[in-house]
């Protein structure tokens, strides 16, 4: 299996925060969703992804290419689209075609235009005046008419309406079935992945806590549920997080089989969702 | 590259329309050619700069498939090219008023724009979003105010300099001008690429 984008032993430092080294790969024909709360560190990696900010060490490769010798070849089988509009508010979808469209050599009017009017956007309306939904769905188009490999999203469905946000997973996943795409986005809404992920990468506190596929992490968290007589220093290594109440214990874990040994039928286990895996994650002190 | 230099003629359809009036408001004030180039050079590039602080658009630009450098490159080129086509419309402008100007005219205002841009070019990447505007128009009216003044001063009290440039030819003058506009032109461009390279987004 080959990965479209490599990240080896990457950190970049801020003032107030900083991305610990971290190993990213995302998987080529695959849906990679990327989660984490709100400044986890996820935008911060997608903009080094996307060469807007350099890291301070470590290998970033896409296409298995590197940006210091590669940057065009490699933005020109990119898509992208960010949370916030990145074109310029004054101008109207048929100029920003304009100004995008040559920079691509595989940009395709047609298909453009085929997006345009399956989304319903005015082509001759200025896109301050464009609904948060209408904002996306424009840059979507931009971000899909030429034939990108790669696709990379942050945030795509921050501030849109439920409605639009199923009608753009769908979207997501009509264009997989073209077998050699990747996409790669990250969101704070845990549900949008349970529908289309393939793979999830989770990051917390700039630190990569894993990057599985779906069916692994399903298969290696779980929720379990106890009396709290069953705790004690030795159990409770068995759980990334343990959260006490007086009626008994919930607690999450990374080792199913563990549990099982330790506790076997006293406790009860349970699918844990992805924002139990977030929630649990952010409470407890790893010990990996 | 070309795209990018393109691209301010689209972004900016609407300033364009001002920008014609403008000029003439110029013209018909009876503002000195000189000035009237200056001014009619500076309109596009320095309006592309006030669209290019934001961080959506350097985002934007810098996920298209152009280097960092390149899109340096078509600011400096791209001010040389509107300077161009700038002059060209001024110039028709000045023909149809009937007022006369020299190619001296043209010269000083062009050289004028270029040392101006290779100035301040740079400090676009330096000063924070949303100050460097006012800066630059600040700066400029300054220097206007204050250029007559400091060329009585050098004319007055620096007679080594004054006694050179009266002793050199026209041609040694204009030359001499040149080049060194044309230096601080290239160095400017330098300095803002390796600063627009390390710039975060």
């Amino acid at each position: 299996m080959e990965n479209v984008v490599e990240l080896k032993n990457v950190t970049k430092k801020f003032k107030d925060f900083s991305v610990k080294p971290i190993d990213l790969q995302v998987k080529q024909g695959f849906i990679t969703g990327f989660i984490g709360e709100n400044g986890a560190g996820k935008s911060t990696t997608i903009k080094m992804m996307m060469n807007l900010l350099r890291p301070d060490a470590g290998e970033i490769k896409v296409f298995g290419l590197d940006y210091r010798t590669h940057e065009k070849a490699i933005k020109q089988r990119i898509g992208f689209v960010y949370d916030g509009n990145v074109f310029f508010e004054g101008l109207n979808l048929k100029d920003i075609k304009r100004i995008v469209a040559p920079a691509y050599q595989r940009w395709d009017d047609a298909l453009f235009y085929q997006y345009v009017e399956k989304f319903q956007l005015p082509l001759n309306k200025a896109m301050k005046t464009f609904s948060k939904g209408m904002q996306m769905k424009a840059s979507l188009a931009v971000a899909l008419s030429h034939h990108a490999e790669l696709i990379i999203m942050d945030e795509p469905t921050a501030g849109l309406d439920p409605i639009f946000r199923r009608e753009l997973l769908g979207l997501l996943q009509e264009l997989m079935i073209d077998g050699d795409r990747t996409i790669f986005f990250s969101t704070h809404i845990t549900t949008d992945l349970d529908r289309i992920a393939d793979y999830i990468a989770f990051m917390q506190g700039g630190n990569l806590v894993f990057n599985q596929s779906v069916h692994d992490v399903a298969e290696n968290y779980a929720l379990v549920k106890g009396g709290l007589d069953l705790l004690d220093r030795d159990t409770e290594q068995a759980f990334v997080h343990v959260q006490r109440a007086s009626t008994g214990f919930e607690a999450l874990t990374d080792n199913i089989q563990a549990v099982k040994d330790i506790f076997g039928d006293t406790v009860l286990m349970e699918r844990a969702s992805l924002e139990d895996i977030m929630y649990y994650s952010k409470g407890g002190v790893s010990h990996v | 590259m070309f795209n990018l230099i393109r691209r301010d003629v689209i972004l900016q359809k609407r300033q364009l329309i001002i920008f014609i009036p403008f000029i003439l408001f110029f013209i018909i004030m009876g503002v000195p050619p000189v000035l009237t180039f200056l001014v009619s050079s500076i309109f596009i590039p320095f309006n592309t700069y006030a669209y290019d602080e934001k961080a959506e658009t350097n985002i934007l630009l810098n996920s298209l498939p152009y280097t960092r450098a390149e899109i340096i490159a078509s600011r400096y080129l791209g001010a040389i090219v509107y300077m161009i086509l700038s002059i060209g419309v001024t110039s028709l402008a000045l023909f149809a008023f009937n007022q006369s100007f020299t190619i001296a005219d043209v010269a000083i205002g062009s050289g004028l724009f270029l040392l101006f841009a290779g100035l301040t070019f740079p400090l676009f990447q330096i000063f924070k979003p949303g100050y460097i505007t006012t800066v630059i128009l600040i700066s400029f009216v300054i220097l206007t105010l204050i250029a007559r003044p400091m060329i009585s001063f050098i004319a007055e009290h620096l007679t080594a300099i004054t006694d050179f440039i009266a002793n050199a030819s026209i041609l040694a003058l204009y030359t001499g001008a040149a080049l060194a506009i044309l230096t601080v032109y290239v160095i400017s461009w330098g300095i803002t690429t390796i600063i627009y390279q390390r710039k975060a987004f």
